[in-house]
This record gives structure tokens, C-alpha cells and sequence, in this order.
């Protein structure tokens, strides 16, 4: 006889994953009485009431000339995503054999599609160059990591049996592209879809997308029309496999051309100013090391703003874990009751799930902000409820691929016995992902007022401090490379990830 | 004057030797099957003979090897990718070559793959893969027939009329297969691998279905169980 083991005990692996997952929420717990959590507005409830109308009955009739704004905002995502997809295409094919290159896409990729434009902006104002290049940068360094994981795949059997002498391109046009071309072309629109909802975020920066709208809206209380403005959105993000057809695309990117408008005029003499002069420390360019410390000293904040951000980023992280654990089962086919009630129990979930996920998370925090006033509440909310939701659509996804093997177990036994096993290694894994996508947008948020890097690159921009920004920036980007390291260390390894959803 | 051979010969993948101290040599005019259980050798001597012919051999490799979204047309071309230019080769994707599309129809309709030439391979059934795979290999147009067992998918009567069409085809053909009686019908001589080496080496006409069924390590089958057993095999694969 041998004693059972105690807590948390032994070797197999869901205990080992089991041991990691609770190290990670004990951290998290012990930090966060470091975060500002504190409820700033007197009454949310009348605030969200107030909203919750206008989503229920949205103000058709306020919106004026919805058209320029969806089109607009469809022009830019189409065409930062195929530049980008162009630009990141012959990166991904030297990405394995070039520490630059992997060094260069892991960089541009680790700025937020938002601060690229703010930058841009500086230059080409408030015109379709600013929203391209905000787009078609990140994109080109996210594409050509993506393609080149996907190319390594490649079966190797066609390669083999081509002809002795047979030319590299040749070979390639032959034996590896067709092999591959389904999930490049639908991991492309996976990206497109996240193009989508960069392009309205743009508006946040002032761009006219629907996000410009949305802002304003929301700002001036008009929920009414913010409702009727969201819904336009989750209609075009739902009728995306009707509208973004394979053989429409072409027709949809000539017109767009016609609504991204001529280019701007562009003062060669500013352009070098900035790019030589404006984004450097003065001291840096005046070779004086000493003024540089001071330099450096005068940017407020900056500890406590890589702090938050990092903390930030760990609750939001830990936050999405536990949502998409108590989220995923609304939209499993294994916890919908039986018969159309079933059916239907099972559809809402679905929907909530895509809503949630749809969203863009700088919305969601901006409702959330209204609401609960400028602590890192509403972040934490925001980053959790959109990432979470989105993993647990997947994991559902997952969940709906496997059978069960005691279908008669009650539905505790069947989601802590039958499910979450051969689920949790997956989802682990996913979380692992998003951890470099929640810091990326956790330092976005900062936008909004909460002190974390973005609000203060934010506010640099704002008093034309270009070199602190660029200094800021760098810094985040630096930060999200150590994000993505870590984490890929801490992911359990040998899960295939069915879903390149990041 | 052979054709190829090997003396003492180690051949493994790298450091992993699965057949040590092989001495063999092939002819030229010579129709050679290789029999033994899968996992016995048969495709790691075809490689190294592909190796050693390059350019004077077709290959028909195990698997097919073809690339699912292409054109039946496209994978048969495939044959000769290395006798046109990377432009010719991407051109040809985009229009099909026009001194080519004939020669790849003629060559499909006596393949029995009439009017597939311009459907994907992957809407083929496994029996229309092997016989584009086969085709491939025949577009090649080369002296020398090297398959890894081009027929494991097609039953023996569609096997043997591939095999005339490749021995029409080609002077020399070494062909790794697992239907013993046509290794008996058809091929001048048997190669027989088992445990990394080989133990039988003959003409087909001093040999008996007995012999064959001595490579397989359950000796006491019969032609008909190895047959259907290499068939489920097949299947199950």
C-alpha cells in the first residue's frame, strides 16, 4: 500500500502545466495590490444602461455618410495588408537563414499598427500614406515570420522526386508554393480581418475610419449612434467571407485606390529634418555623453511606466487565461443542452464570444474607461474579456473536434476529466502567443490615460518631443522582444497549434 | 560493361547503416525487381542508385510525391522541369507550353487518365495518382525505370499493363514492388532483401512463388495471403 500523493504532486504532464499555470496567477496575485484598481465614477451603472440602449436601439438616422467611413476603412486594411503581405513575402523566404532579418521583423512587429502611424503622421499628416505605412510595416515583419513557419512545413515528398538539376526557382514555383498556397492565402485573411480592425483604431489618431466616428461618438455620449456605429462594423466583419470573395478582390482594391485619394504633398526638406534631426536626443547628436544622462533623466516616469506596463500585460495575460476558461463551454457542442434550445443556448455563446473578440480591445477599454473612470481597471477588463474570448472561440473550436469517451458523465465530470486535459496544453499554448500581442496592446492603452509606456509616447508626440518618443518607443519594442522570448520558454512545447491566430 | 555497381557498400541515412557491406551490380537491359518487407532496405538502395544514375534514370517515387493543387498536366510537366527555364516554368503555370500540353495528353490518354489532363490531383483517386506519378515518370523519357513500388495502389491487373507501358518505355527498369507473382511474370531477375542484406539474388526463371515468400519473416504464407496482406497494408496506410 502506498500513500496517495499530496497536493499537486508527480510527473505527468497536466500537473506539471497545472504547477506553471498556478506559479503564474500566485505572481500575479502578489503584484496586484501594486495596480491602480481604484473605481473612479460615481455611478457606471446609469453609464452602461445608457449604452446598452444605444446597442439595443442604434440611431440609424444620426449617422452621416457611414459609406466614406466603411470604405475608407476597407481601402486601408486591403492595401496594408497587401503591401505588407508583398514586403513580408521575400523576407520570409531568407528568415531562417538571416539573424538580421529575424532581428529586423521581430522589431518592427513588436510597435503597435498605432504608433507607427503616430509617427507617420509627423510626416505625411493625416492622409492614406500614414494608415498604409502604419498597416504595411508591422504587417510586413508579422507576415514574414508567419510565411516563413508555414514554408518549413512544406512536405518534402514532391521536392523529392522532381528531375536531377532542376532550378531553386523552378522548385519552388512547383514543388513547395502549391504545396503550401491554401495556408498562406488563409492565414493572409486571417490578417486581413486584424487589418480591419487596425484600420478603425486609426481613427483613434485622427484618420477618418469608422474608429473616428466611433470616438467621437462615444466621447460625446451620442451611444445611439456609437450602437448603430458598431453594428456596421460587426456586420462587415460577419459578411467578410460574402464581400471579400476571392474573385471581388481585385475590383475591391481598384476601388479602393479611388477612396485612399491622391497622395500627400510632402515637404522633402521637413522629411530629412525629422528623420536626421527631430528623433534624436539633441545631446546624441552633439556627441555630448554627459548632457545625454540628463537627457535621459528628464523623461518622466519612465520606471514606473515600464512597470505598469509590464504588470499590466501579467493581469492581462493571467486575466484572458482565466476567462477563457469559463468561457469556452458556451460555445462547445458538448455543454449545449439537447434540441433547438440547445442549438440556440449554443449560437448566443457564439455570438457573444465573436462580439467580444471583434471588438478591437482599444474600444473596448475606451467603453470600460467611460465607464469606470482612468485606473487600470478597465484595461485589465478590456485586455481579459478580448483576449479571452478569443481563446476560448478557438479552444471551443478544439473541444468540438474531439468525441468523448464516457459521453454520460454530468458536465463537471466532463469538463475536468474528458475536456480540459486534452484541451489545456493547446490553450496554454495560445495564451503563451498572445502574451507578446497583450503587451503590444497593453503599452496602446496608455493612449487612453493609463500610465503605462503608451501614454507617455502619446503625450511625446503630442509636445512635438520626437526623440523622447522614439526613445519610448524603442523601449517598448525592446520590452515585447523580451515578452516574446520569455514566453516562448515558458509554452509547453510539441502542441500543434491548429490556429496561427497570432 | 554493368550499368552500375557496388562493392563492400554501407548504405544508410547518415550514421545509420540499414544495409552494410552490399556488393551488387545491375545491367544495362535488365528488368530487376526488388522484393522484401517494408522497412528491409529496398528504398534506401533505390535512392543511392538514383544517386549514382542522376540524370540517365526516371524516378516513380513511394508516396506519388505529386503536389495536390496542381493540374494533372502540371505534375506530369514536372518531369521535365529541369529542360526549361525558370521562366518558361512559370509561364507554363500561367499557359500551358504549347509543344508540351500534346505530348503530356498523349501520354495520359495511354495511361488510361482520359480527360483528366486539366483536373488537380488531389480530386483524383489513388489508383488515377499512381498512374499520373507513373506518367511523370515516363515524361522523364530516360533509359533507365527506377519505381518504389509503383503499383501499391493499383490492383494486379492495371499493375501489369503499367509495367508493359514502362517496359516499352525503358531498356533497364529496377522496380521495387511487393506483387509476387508479377516479379515472377514480368522482370528478368529478383532482388530479395531481408534483415539489412540481401539473400536472394536470381533470374525469375529458376525461381518459385516458395522463394519469394522465404523474404517475408511468416514464411508459411502462401502467394494468396502475402498478396491480400500487402494489399490491407495498403490500405491501412
Amino acid at each position: 500500500m502506498s500513500a496517495a500523493p499530496g497536493w499537486l504532486r508527480g510527473d505527468s504532464p497536466g500537473l506539471t502545466l497545472a504547477r506553471r499555470t498556478l506559479a503564474l496567477v500566485a505572481i500575479c496575485i502578489v503584484l496586484l495590490p501594486l495596480a491602480d484598481l481604484r473605481l473612479l465614477t460615481a455611478d457606471p451603472w446609469t453609464e452602461l444602461g445608457r449604452m446598452l440602449q444605444g446597442l439595443v436601439w442604434p440611431a440609424w438616422g444620426a449617422l452621416e455618410s457611414p459609406f466614406n467611413a466603411i470604405a475608407l476603412t476597407v481601402s486601408v486594411a486591403l492595401w496594408g495588408t497587401f503591401l505588407g503581405a508583398m514586403l513580408g513575402f521575400p523576407l520570409a523566404l531568407i528568415f531562417h537563414r538571416s539573424r538580421w532579418v529575424r532581428g529586423f521583423c521581430a522589431f518592427v512587429r513588436a510597435i503597435h499598427e498605432l504608433f507607427w502611424a503616430l509617427l507617420f503622421l509627423q510626416v505625411f499628416g493625416l492622409s492614406a500614406v500614414t494608415a498604409l505605412a502604419a498597416l504595411t510595416i508591422p504587417y510586413a515583419g508579422i507576415f514574414a515570420k508567419v510565411y516563413a513557419e508555414i514554408l518549413e512545413l512544406t512536405p518534402r515528398g514532391p521536392r523529392d522526386a522532381l528531375p536531377h538539376g532542376t532550378g531553386r526557382t523552378s522548385r519552388f514555383l512547383y514543388a513547395e508554393l502549391p504545396l503550401v498556397w491554401g495556408r498562406l492565402a488563409s492565414y493572409t485573411r486571417y490578417r486581413f480581418e486584424c487589418g480591419l480592425r487596425a484600420s478603425v483604431l486609426l481613427g483613434f489618431v485622427g484618420l477618418p475610419t469608422l474608429g473616428f466616428y466611433l470616438e467621437s461618438a462615444f466621447r460625446e455620449g451620442r451611444f445611439g449612434e456609437a450602437g448603430a456605429l458598431l453594428w456596421l462594423f460587426y456586420g462587415l466583419i460577419a459578411s467578410l467571407h460574402w464581400w471579400g470573395h476571392r474573385r471581388l478582390l481585385p475590383l475591391l482594391m481598384l476601388a479602393a485606390l479611388f477612396w485612399l485619394g491622391p497622395l500627400p504633398d510632402v515637404d522633402g526638406a521637413l522629411l530629412w529634418r525629422f528623420v536626421s534631426q527631430d528623433l534624436w536626443p539633441a545631446p546624441l547628436l552633439a556627441g555630448d555623453v554627459a548632457g545625454l544622462g540628463a537627457w535621459l533623466a528628464s523623461i518622466p516616469d519612465l520606471l514606473p511606466a515600464i512597470g505598469n506596463t509590464l504588470l499590466l500585460a501579467l493581469m492581462g495575460t493571467v486575466g484572458s487565461l482565466v476567462v477563457a476558461l469559463l468561457l469556452w463551454p458556451l460555445a462547445s457542442r458538448h455543454f449545449a443542452g439537447p434540441g433547438v434550445g440547445g442549438r440556440l443556448q449554443r449560437s448566443l455563446g457564439r455570438l457573444a464570444l465573436v462580439m467580444l473578440r471583434s471588438t478591437p480591445e482599444l474600444m473596448l477599454a475606451f467603453i470600460f474607461l467611460l465607464l469606470l473612470g482612468p485606473s487600470m481597471l478597465p484595461a485589465w477588463l478590456a485586455l481579459s474579456l478580448h483576449n479571452g474570448a478569443l481563446i476560448a472561440f478557438l479552444v471551443a473550436r478544439h473541444a468540438d473536434g474531439l468525441s468523448l469517451g464516457m459521453p454520460d458523465l454530468n458536465a463537471s465530470g466532463r469538463y475536468a476529466y474528458e475536456l480540459l486535459p486534452r484541451l489545456y496544453p493547446n490553450l496554454l499554448a495560445l495564451i503563451c502567443y498572445r502574451a507578446e500581442v497583450i503587451l503590444r496592446e497593453t503599452a496602446l492603452l496608455g493612449m487612453l490615460g493609463i500610465a503605462t509606456l503608451g501614454f507617455y509616447i502619446d503625450s511625446s508626440f503630442e509636445y512635438l518631443m520626437f526623440d523622447q518618443a522614439l526613445f519610448l518607443l524603442l523601449i517598448t519594442a525592446g520590452l515585447n522582444m523580451l515578452v516574446d522570448a520569455v514566453s516562448r520558454r515558458f509554452r509547453p512545447r510539441d502542441v500543434p497549434l491548429d490556429e496561427p491566430c497570432t | 560493361m554493368p550499368l552500375l555497381s557496388f562493392e563492400d557498400l554501407d548504405l544508410g541515412h547518415g550514421a545509420q547503416v540499414v544495409l552494410p557491406q552490399l556488393s551488387l551490380s545491375f545491367e544495362a537491359g535488365e528488368h530487376v525487381a526488388l522484393l522484401g518487407q517494408s522497412g528491409a532496405g529496398k528504398s534506401t538502395l533505390l535512392s543511392e542508385i538514383r544517386r549514382r544514375l542522376a540524370s540517365q534514370a526516371a524516378w516513380c517515387p513511394q508516396g506519388h510525391g505529386l503536389v495536390p493543387l496542381l493540374s494533372v498536366y502540371h505534375n506530369v510537366y514536372m518531369g521535365r522541369l529541369e529542360r526549361h527555364s525558370a521562366l518558361a516554368n512559370l509561364l507554363n503555370l500561367l499557359h500551358p507550353n504549347r509543344q508540351a500540353w500534346p505530348v503530356v495528353e498523349a501520354l495520359c490518354d495511354e495511361l488510361g487518365l482520359e480527360g483528366l489532363i486539366r483536373r488537380p490531383v488531389a480530386a483524383l483517386s489513388g489508383g488515377q495518382r499512381q498512374r499520373v506519378a507513373i506518367a511523370r515518370a515516363l515524361y522523364q523519357a530516360r533509359h533507365v525505370f527506377l519505381g518504389d513500388e509503383p503499383f501499391a495502389s493499383v490492383d494486379p491487373h492495371q499493375a501489369l499493363r503499367l509495367l508493359e507501358h514502362i517496359k516499352r518505355r525503358h531498356e533497364t527498369s529496377i522496380v521495387a514492388l511487393h506483387q509476387h507473382r508479377l516479379a515472377l511474370q514480368e522482370f528478368d531477375r529478383v532482388i530479395g532483401l531481408r534483415d539489412g542484406g540481401v539473400i536472394l539474388d536470381a533470374p525469375t526463371r529458376k525461381l518459385d512463388i516458395a522463394h519469394l515468400d522465404a523474404l517475408y519473416p511468416d514464411a508459411a504464407q502462401t502467394e494468396a495471403g502475402s498478396e491480400t496482406s500487402s494489399q490491407a497494408r495498403i490500405g491501412a496506410s
